[in-house]
């Protein structure tokens, strides 16, 4: 088994413009709090707010292209949002393994998403498969 | 623990993992007999059950269940 309780992985992310847009591209979340930067700061925030869900294309890539197997799946995935995120925020994530049941090659992390000065921005779980 | 103990926790934990209220299981039970029990789920059920009873499977006892009774034999040799 390639992973071990305790193990720890780290990726930085930046949310890019391109990023951003793509996403309203892709999905049409044009809510004002995404969009207006003057709604956002009417309703308290700093900037405009980057889409939680960005976050999540962030944690597929992690888990698609950033572990030390590609032969992955995800089975499940949880995500809390602690602050909000802006863009350009560089964001840290990290995950550690919490559980690994080898008679059904499956491995369960927790992890954080936080920015720079470490305010977390997001923690959570998720459990893949091993395609082995 | 009393076997019936088991069957009961047991029991619980496909309750919760294949969220249906309704599911009864005895020691005859078997993958064919709950529609929510597929390839998938017993995967979730595995994992429920080595986290609930601290135990860990290898892959050649979970193949050899042919039903929950073989399960819960299997629960008990750990």
């Amino acid at each position: 088994m390639v992973f071990s309780v305790g193990d720890t992985y780290n990726q930085n992310f930046t949310v890019l413009d391109e990023t951003y847009k793509g996403f309203i591209h892709l999905f049409k979340d044009n809510n004002p709090l995404h969009t207006d930067e003057q709604f956002a700061k009417m309703k308290g925030f700093a900037d405009k707010v980057m889409h939680g869900n960005i976050l999540n294309g962030f944690i597929s890539y992690f888990i698609g292209e950033c572990l030390p197997l590609k032969d992955v799946i995800i089975h499940s995935q949880q995500i809390q949002f602690k602050n909000p995120v802006y863009l350009e925020d560089e964001l840290l994530f990290q995950a550690i393994v919490t559980g690994v049941y080898e008679s059904v090659n499956v491995v369960e992390f927790q992890y954080e998403v936080k920015k720079k000065d470490l305010k977390v921005v997001a923690k959570g779980k998720f459990q893949i498969g091993l395609l082995l | 623990m009393e076997r019936n103990q088991l069957l009961e926790q047991v029991n619980a934990i496909f309750i919760d993992t294949l969220d249906d209220e309704t599911i009864k299981i005895s020691e005859a039970t078997q993958a064919s007999d709950i529609p929510e029990w597929d390839s998938l789920t017993h995967i979730q059920l595995v994992v429920a059950i080595e986290k609930h009873f601290s135990i860990r499977f290898n892959s050649k006892e979970i193949q050899s269940w042919k039903n929950v009774g073989e399960m819960i034999d299997c629960i008990q040799t750990k």
